[in-house]
């Protein structure tokens, strides 16, 4: 009998996937907000000062928290899936997996310093 | 005179040939509800005895004969030749490494399948007579059960195209599946442990080919499904 030579598990599966389908219901529940809100100010329902409000109000600050939040482990954990998929020599698969999280947390840093009104 | 099929068969001798070629063969329509292995061994035991090919029970249940038959995995021994477009394209499983014509290197999939050894494992001390399972337990096991481990399915898998030296692939998978559901075996969790990859098997990406693939109507995409739950329930 040939004996297979193999590592096993990694026993980090699960979290990738739960991550990626937890934030993906996030996604879809609050990714339809800043529509709406798109849609009431070209139809003229909410002005300029409205709009401004609505933003600043801390509900909306924390609703936009969680929906950066949600995008950014959404597109990490699916480009993270591509590369993997992809990209198989692992010299190339860190280095380009760790440059991504770098990119897309300086981009989610930024995005809430906006928010939050940092700078 | 007979009706005439047209065959093209994928050709490649690695001791004669540089490159795998496709040839041209014609065959008469022997009887109605003729299959595709009919035709292949036609040609083998009356036109070209070189063809090589692998079939032994010819029904359907060994599963040696998978084939990829115009672009669609499946037994020949239990695909009609009618309905077929014609010429019948008839090459190996994709992905695989040729042996000999439509012969291919099955040794990995074999091996993925020992990797979630596929056995019964207990601690409790053996009863005296069999291992007991009510009907209910057992019809558990009906849609894994029945796989013959063609290969049909893994090698029409996308995933398993780009990563097959690490994702387990669907029929290895729907076999997991089959020992976790099973009310007698006792290793449950050491069975989920043995699956909790990001490759291994949550590479699958649910793209379903190996459901419409299996000649056995058997569903693995679900079975992958169900110890997704498994493992999400575990920990939630
Ligand atoms: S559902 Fe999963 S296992 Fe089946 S073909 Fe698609 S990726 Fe492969
Ligand atoms: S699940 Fe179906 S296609 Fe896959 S190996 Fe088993 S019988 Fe063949
Ligand atoms: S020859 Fe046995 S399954 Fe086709």
């Amino acid at each position: 009998m040939r004996v297979v030579k193999e590592p096993g598990a990694a026993h980090s599966g699960l979290s990738d996937w739960y991550w990626q389908r937890l934030s993906a219901v996030v996604l879809a529940l609050l990714l339809p907000l800043p529509f709406f809100l798109l849609v009431a100010v070209y139809g003229g329902a909410v002005d300029q000062q409205g709009l401004l409000d609505i933003l600043d109000h801390v509900v909306s600050r924390l609703l936009h928290t969680i929906l950066i939040l949600a995008l950014i482990i959404h597109a990490y954990m699916g480009l993270k899936v591509i590369l993997e998929d992809y990209v198989h020599t692992i010299a190339w698969r860190i280095p380009l997996i760790g440059a991504m999280l770098v990119m897309m947390a300086t981009f989610g840093i930024w995005w809430l310093a906006m928010i939050w009104a940092w700078i | 005179m007979a009706e005439i099929i047209k065959l093209s068969v994928f050709r490649f001798d690695p001791e004669k040939d540089d490159k795998p070629f496709m040839q041209t063969y014609e065959v008469p329509l022997l009887k109605s509800g003729m299959k595709l292995l009919d035709a292949l061994n036609y040609i083998k035991w009356e036109i070209d005895g070189t063809l090589t090919y692998r079939r032994s029970c010819g029904e359907g249940v060994c599963g040696s004969d998978g084939l990829n038959i115009n672009g669609v995995n499946g037994l020949a021994c239990i695909t009609p030749i009618e309905g077929l477009k014609q010429p019948i394209h008839v090459r190996p499983l994709p992905s695989m490494h040729v042996i000999r014509d439509l012969v291919v290197d099955m040794d990995h999939f074999f091996d993925q399948y020992r990797q979630i050894k596929p056995w019964l494992q207990s601690e409790s001390p053996m009863p005296e007579h069999e291992r007991l399972q009510s009907p209910e337990d057992r019809e558990r096991l009906d849609g894994s059960y029945e796989c013959i481990l063609c290969g049909c399915c893994t090698t029409s898998c996308p995933s398993w195209w780009w990563n097959g030296d690490r994702f387990l692939g669907p029929a290895a998978l729907l076999q997991a599946n089959r020992w976790i559901v099973d009310s007698r075996d006792e290793a449950t969790g050491e069975r989920l442990d043995q699956l909790e990859d990001a490759f291994r098997l949550y590479r699958c990406h649910q793209i379903m080919n190996c459901m419409e693939a299996c000649p056995k109507e058997l569903n693995p995409t679900a079975a992958i499904g169900h110890i997704r739950r498994k493992l999400l329930s575990r920990k939630s």
